[in-house]
């Protein structure tokens, strides 16, 4: 038999101070194509950073590349966030910047970005029209990097990936944020590079796996545990016996208005690109909505004018909370009746505040924490970072976090005002199938006082059991409205 | 027209340039109220312009903006930022006559041309605000009696401005009322208004003059702010090729080593960044920053008596008046140095590196801020606006050496900025030409511990912390950070 591709031995690692693979031993042989899943935290980013050398190597990773391949003989990493800078180098961006016409040009465009990804790795240009066909990503080659959403950043990690078929392939979460034609398409092109020589190690606790995938590991106390297929089923979570804390068990206040949000022929355009085409939507209090499309339908644009974080709002006939939008009332009058989360929030929040600090942050609608919050707030904090089992992380900053705990931390944050609209957007990106099932069914709960939501979500299997209408957007205009029957979800 | 400040006796100079109130966060709980149904009209859509107005908006006030004909016939930028954001957009004649209140936010030296264009059309009993006064206080400008004059000046770039209120917070914001035209008595409420509708109540509010606001700001921005820092790195960069450091190393030395230690600056105040060094290179930095000071500090104090005296504006208004003959000259000059010219090399420099290898530089921003401060308190100057002007805004400049070296500094800055900045530079590079024979790469390009022990004085060391922390910029400046702590750190890169 031929030496292993990769052959670890005895690892350990801490993450900060923690230790969070011990003793970790993995062998990896041609032709296997690893799963790694699991609960969050339990060092599978770690474990992938270390065998592509970032940030440090390690002499007890040994990885063995095949000199006769012509694939280039790396272990790629991409990691489960996009991460970029400005023209100048800097990456000081906030999320409202993507809507504002003058800040977006100085990103690079995906073309650009593509073009010296490829001169780096002498890729030929040609090669990359079929992968960009292949994700649907054709159109947006003329876009900058912040004109992008969340899905479609992670669709530019992947192209780039596929592109350079690597021998040695680690994909962090490559599913997030994608639409479920693009999945399929994806595990189609991991099926394709896979048969000419790529190995695959994915991170992910998805259902749905490229066929090629023959081998299914979890880290459970330090350690690579191998599992069967059928070990991945999750029967067996048990629901959180805590209690939800009471005071988000108050009903909450719309007395002000039975209409949450009226849109009529609402359009949004950048230039020349029509990105909502006549919307209209009607949202009365205590409904609950799920709002699907695909990548680019224009779903992220559609949130942020109910946020306040679109400047087009002005110029449109739309109203919020009764009040029509610039008829004198402050965005900040808006948010302090909403409770956000998405993908564009967590990218662009404060990483340098603590946890406790951005949960309490929620009250403000402020990345970050600008002031003294007083007695009740600071107990309503308290109760929910129990609630969410962060005690232990409590005066950790952000970005010292591993991303799902950071995910909660955001999801408390959403939640600690008891908002009046929810707006949830794939709230649950991250985050393992317990902790999902956790927070899906806190959210049927807080449904229960009269909350009206609205949920973005591309996994059928993570939308919770309250949703009762949906809204299908394609390729910006209202495709359906429909109210469902329990059954169907 | 003639200067205003000149035309003032001792006792209401002394009283202008003593306005210095920093205001308590209860005095914002009106909100926005004083404007609020009122219509603004923004002259000018530049990133001041469109990012105050699109905070104003967000804050439910009702905003316009008035650009010349020509601006908007050629769809110029400014049209474009305003129209894009779906702001009404028309000429001065259009929408000046019912505006409540004109916010002129157009570069200092086109000030006298829109005010003169703009004023007959002001409605009785509108009011007029800028954010810089060297309009009303240099060029002596003259404001319709029945109109009043108020001033609202956020210390930080057009795109902060933007990005911190969307954050939830806001920038470090300066107010004024002209005494000269308040004849309703509703300035200050409306300036207040103004603060709370850009977010600049969440972040300190200082309370100013017209007066007090020239006479620190174009103080600080010749000295410290511009003016020492392009002269510290030219010097620098010039020393460590004279002895033969690597120049893409040296490029990138200085183009962001001014960022990285004004970042601790920001943080910590001049003894924040001073604990950044090692002990031996501490006692080091003290001494020839004492040094520093000594040789600079007649530069310092011409600077601030010309600015007193009228004699600068006056000098660059005539430099205006002749199409800017000497700042064109000079900015040609100032993209031929070496520095400019040489590009920042490939290579890795870590965070403490910036300090341990650029000693030179805590040097010279140590001596240059608490000279600019000191000189100011001497004029005249309130301590509180003398460190606006000093210390809190250098590390904003040096931002902009950072992203694109002198050149885009002098790009951002102001026109009264930049012009200021260039005079300081010539007069101070001979000044210093003496000292800079006796710097070594130790203290510019290589680690100034390597090869000592680092051992010190225990008590020459106490004097120097015990000196660096009672000085009033220290002071003064633990205060007013409290009230700003949570700023957003500049990126570095």
């Amino acid at each position: 038999m031929s030496q292993p591709v990769v052959h670890i031995t005895k690892l350990n690692l801490k993450y900060r101070h923690k230790p969070v693979l011990m003793d970790l031993n993995w062998t990896i042989n041609r032709n296997e194509n690893w799963l790694l899943c699991g609960t969050s935290g339990s060092g599978k980013t770690s474990l992938a950073k270390a065998m592509a050398g970032i940030g440090h190597s390690y002499s007890n990773i040994e990885i063995n590349f095949n000199p006769q391949s012509s694939l280039p003989a790396m272990a790629y990493y991409v990691a489960n966030w996009f991460q970029f800078k400005d023209l100048e180098g800097q990456s000081n961006f906030y999320y409202q910047q993507r809507y504002n016409k003058q800040s977006t040009e100085t990103t690079a465009t995906v073309k650009a970005e593509l073009e010296s990804f490829g001169k780096k790795h002498s890729l030929s240009i040609h090669e990359v029209d079929r992968v960009l066909a292949a994700l649907g990503f054709s159109e947006l080659k003329y876009s900058t990097l912040i004109q992008l959403s969340s899905g479609e950043h992670k669709k530019l990690q992947l192209v780039k990936a596929l592109w350079l078929k690597p021998q040695l392939l680690i994909l962090d979460l490559p599913y997030n944020g994608l639409d479920v034609l693009s999945r399929k398409n994806l595990n189609a092109l991991l099926e394709e590079i896979s048969e000419v020589g790529t190995q695959l190690i994915l991170i992910s606790n998805e259902a749905e796996l490229p066929g090629c995938i023959n081998r299914i590991a979890t880290i459970e106390e330090g350690k690579l545990v191998e599992i069967s297929g059928d070990e991945r089923t999750w029967n067996d979570i048990e629901a959180s016996d805590k209690p939800v804390p009471t005071f988000l068990s108050e009903s909450v206040v719309n007395a002000s208005s039975a209409e949450i949000i009226r849109m009529i022929n609402v359009n949004i355009s950048y230039g020349e690109k029509q990105v909502l085409k006549n919307i209209n939507w009607e949202v009365k209090a205590g409904e609950k909505w799920v709002l699907h499309g695909h990548n680019g339908s224009g779903k992220s644009t559609l949130l942020s004018l109910i946020c306040g974080d679109h400047p087009q709002a002005y110029a449109n006939d739309f109203h919020l909370f009764g009040n029509k939008r610039g008829s004198g009332e402050s965005i900040w009058e808006i948010k302090e009746r909403i409770g956000l989360i998405s993908p564009e929030l967590h990218w662009y929040f404060d990483p340098s505040a603590t946890v406790w600090q951005s949960i309490v942050s929620g009250f403000y609608d402020s990345s970050g924490l600008f002031c003294d919050p007083g007695y009740s707030k600071k107990a309503k904090t308290d109760e929910l970072i129990h609630y969410f089992g962060l005690d232990e992380y409590k005066n950790t900053l952000m970005n010292e976090l591993p991303l799902g705990k950071q995910r909660l931390a955001l999801l408390a944050r959403t939640i600690v005002k008891n908002p009046e609209l929810l707006i949830l957007d794939e709230p649950c990106q991250g985050l393992d199938q317990q902790q999902t099932l956790h927070f899906n069914k806190l959210v049927d709960e807080l449904c229960k006082n009269g909350t009206t939501l609205i949920y973005v979500g591309h996994f059928e299997s993570q939308i919770p059991g309250c949703i009762e209408k949906r809204i299908l957007l394609e390729n910006g205009e209202v495709k359906s409205v429909e109210t469902l029957l329990e059954s169907v979800l | 027209m003639s200067n205003y400040f000149n035309t003032l006796p001792l006792r209401e100079k002394l009283n202008q340039l003593g306005v210095c109130d920093f205001m308590d966060s209860s005095e914002f709980l009106d909100g926005v109220n004083a404007l609020k149904g009122k219509k603004l009209v923004i002259v000018g859509c530049g990133a001041q312009g469109l990012n105050q107005g699109l905070n104003l908006r967000d804050s439910g006030l009702n905003v316009a903006y008035t650009l010349r004909k020509e601006a908007i016939e050629g769809k110029r930028d400014s049209w474009k930022n305003a129209t894009e954001n779906n702001f009404t957009v028309g000429t001065y004649e259009e929408l000046i006559p019912t505006a409540d209140v004109v916010i002129n936010l157009t570069p200092d030296k086109q000030h006298t041309a829109v005010v003169t264009a703009i004023m007959p059309l002001m409605k009785q009993g509108a009011t007029l605000l800028y954010s810089h006064g060297f309009n009303i206080v240099e060029e002596g400008m003259q404001i319709r009696k029945d109109i009043t004059v108020i001033m609202v000046a956020p210390k930080c770039p057009g795109s902060e401005v933007r990005a911190e209120y969307v954050r939830g917070f806001g920038v470090p914001t300066l107010i004024a009322v002209h005494p000269e035209n308040d004849p309703e008595g509703k300035g200050l409420a409306q300036a207040k208004a103004y603060c709370v509708g850009t977010g600049g109540h969440r972040a300190g509010v200082l309370k100013s003059s017209f007066v007090a606001e020239v006479k620190s700001d174009l103080m600080g921005e010749q000295t410290i702010l511009c003016g020492l820092l392009q002269t510290g790195s030219i010097l620098s960069f010039d020393k460590m090729i004279e002895k033969g450091i690597d120049a893409g190393y040296a490029s990138k030395l200085v183009q962001y080593g001014v960022e990285v230690i004004t970042e601790a600056l920001k943080h910590g105040g001049v003894s924040g960044m001073m604990d950044r060094l090692s002990n031996v290179a501490k006692v080091k930095a003290f001494e020839i920053s004492e040094e520093l000071k000594d040789i600079m500090r007649p530069l310092f104090q011409k600077h601030q008596d010309d600015i007193m005296s009228g004699e600068f504006s006056r000098t660059m208004m005539e430099d205006w008046a002749a199409g800017d003959k000497n700042l064109l000259a000079w900015r040609a000059a100032t993209g031929e140095t070496a520095f400019e010219k040489t590009p920042a090399g490939d290579v890795k420099i870590g965070e403490q590196e910036y300090f341990d290898n650029y000693t030179l530089m805590v040097a010279f921003v140590r001596a240059g801020v608490e000279l600019a401060f000191e000189t100011m308190v001497q004029a005249g100057i309130k301590p509180e606006s003398a460190y606006y002007e000093s210390l809190h805004e250098t590390p904003l400049i040096a931002n902009t050496i950072a992203r694109k070296k002198l050149f885009e500094m002098n790009r951002v800055i102001s026109d009264t900025a930049e012009y200021g900045c260039y005079l300081f530079d010539y007069a101070c590079k001979p000044l210093l030409a003496d000292f800079m024979t006796k710097v070594d790469t130790d203290l510019v390009g290589k680690n100034f511990n390597e090869g000592k022990d680092g051992s010190v004085d225990n008590r020459t060391l106490i004097a120097i912390n015990e000196a660096l922390r009672s000085h009033e910029v220290e002071i003064v400046g633990a205060r007013l950070r409290k009230a700003m702590t949570a700023m957003k750190s500049i990126k570095t890169a």
